[in-house]
């Protein structure tokens, strides 16, 4: 296992089985091991566990919502920059790093990167496209220990949220990779457009052998930035249905045989505010691991031309990948999001979900409010707003 | 390092994140485990202080003296 000492214990990456568990201090002495200063009182805040690095701005796809603005021309780090990149986040005890693009099959050196990532004591993921994922392209992601393939589902439903109908291919890449033996799972951006269907894309994912689906907000980043955005959020009723809807995935793939797992991004923990039976336990999502904004703490993002972001949603900060360890705990914008998270406005300050939602979407609450603000969609904010009558400020 | 090696109880444990995540954009969290039945929560924490118990230790990242602090701290068992 891998231990990393926080104020609070240690966070313990498991080699036997994967899973990052958080211990407390006793239990950190249990293992033989002392905080020490780490766990003083002038203790820095916490680096991130989880990185999500750009490795190519270079991708041909050219998805209508693409989050990063991704072309053909884009701009393609070094293998010793991104090298660098790697010592970097070793530096600062990070456990996984998530390449990502741009379209990160594109470059020919992946295998070898994703090895000096495992070199380095970093787990290596990665997430694809899958279109024009050749047998040589495929045998190249043997290094990570889980691919996701981008699948919003099948036909109009892929085509709804990226603009051109790529599920054929994505599906194709979930086969290829499945048979070479490489852990799948699947990205599902939710949209109004195609939440209805949820439950038929995760069953076509698991009949072609993913093992897990990662349920996605489609967020205003990017080429996503547009009015456009509004048309293709979810719902405020689709929205407060995410609970019952997890509720009933969770049953259908829990009680068939095989292993399929349910996943959620940060940025759909605020719409579990309109669910009572989970609202009422925020003690338990805490435990079980349930992470909402972590931008600046428990996640990070390393920019294509090597900047630090809070997330990849987010803009870059000033500070430089290679500056992580020194730097994560002084950097003024990091600190800023650390700060609001800590201290919310209403009603995200009364929120009981506040511990794990930590306010929700800050990229959504800039792009609808123009302000580091409560998230606009959240399903408490909603109705705080309706009763104050401090409405959603669309004014783009 | 502090004392022996000692078994662990669940009780010590925090928090649980399963699963490595693969996606490049924004964190993800395993939400299934949240409705199964205490039986299968009990479960996973007892894998979970099983292999607390087995794994050999390795200390990483920086601390407030410096960044890299790497060490290999004890075997299994010992």
């Amino acid at each position: 296992m891998i231990v990393r000492f926080e104020p609070w214990g240690a966070w313990v990456k498991l080699e036997s089985m994967p899973a990052l568990v958080g211990l407390d201090q006793a239990g950190v002495r249990a293992l033989g091991l002392d905080g020490g200063a780490a766990w003083g009182p002038d203790s820095p805040p916490s680096f991130p566990v989880e990185v999500h690095m750009a490795v190519t701005g270079r991708c041909a796809a050219g998805c209508e919502g693409c989050y990063l603005d991704a072309r053909p021309d884009g701009l393609e780090p070094t293998q010793s920059t991104l090298l660098a990149r790697l010592d970097a986040l070793r530096d600062a005890g990070v456990f996984t790093v998530a390449f990502g693009g741009g379209e990160p099959t594109t470059r020919e050196d992946l295998a070898f990167l994703a090895d000096e990532a495992r070199r380095r004591g970093l787990t290596p993921v990665l997430t694809t496209s899958g279109l024009g994922l050749s047998r040589e392209k495929v045998a190249r992601l043997r290094a990570f220990a889980q691919v996701n393939v981008s699948y919003d589902g099948a036909g109009e439903d892929y085509a709804a949220v990226r603009g051109f109908d790529g599920s054929r291919a994505a599906e194709g890449a979930i086969r290829a990779l499945v048979a070479e033996g490489i852990r799948v799972g699947v990205n599902v951006v939710l949209t109004q457009g195609t939440f209805a269907q949820l439950g038929a894309t995760l069953r076509r994912a698991r009949t072609l052998g993913a093992t897990e689906a990662q349920l996605l907000r489609y967020k205003p980043a990017g080429r996503a930035a547009t009015l456009d955005y509004l048309a293709r959020r979810l719902r405020p009723d689709q929205a407060a249905s995410v609970g019952p809807v997890l509720r009933a995935l969770a049953l259908e793939h829990g009680a068939t045989p095989g292993e399929f797992r349910i996943r959620i991004d940060c940025a759909m923990v605020p719409f579990l505010s309109a669910d009572p039976e989970i609202a009422a336990a925020p003690e338990r999502l805490l435990r079980m691991g349930v992470f909402g904004c972590e931008a600046a703490e428990a996640l990070a993002a390393v920019k294509v031309d090597g900047k630090v972001a809070p997330c990849s949603f987010a803009a870059a900060t000033q500070l430089d990948a290679a500056e992580l360890a020194a730097g994560h705990a002084h950097d003024p914008e990091l600190g800023r999001w650390r700060a609001y998270n800590r201290a919310p406005s209403e009603p995200c300050a009364s929120c009981g979900l506040r511990p794990v939602c930590k306010g929700g979407c800050k990229v959504v609450a800039s792009f609808i409010d123009h302000a580091h603000g409560p998230d606009p969609e959240c399903p408490r904010v909603r109705a705080y707003r309706a009763e104050t009558g401090d409405r959603e400020r669309d004014t783009r | 390092m502090s004392d022996a090696r000692r078994p662990l109880s669940p009780e010590v444990i925090r928090v649980v994140r399963l699963g490595h995540g693969a996606n490049c954009s924004s964190i993800g969290s395993i939400i299934d485990t949240l409705f199964v039945t205490a039986l299968a929560g009990g479960a996973v924490f007892a894998a979970i202080c099983a292999a607390l118990d087995d794994e050999p230790v390795r200390v990483v990242g920086a601390t407030p003296e410096g960044p890299n602090d790497e060490s290999d701290e004890e075997e299994p068992g010992s």
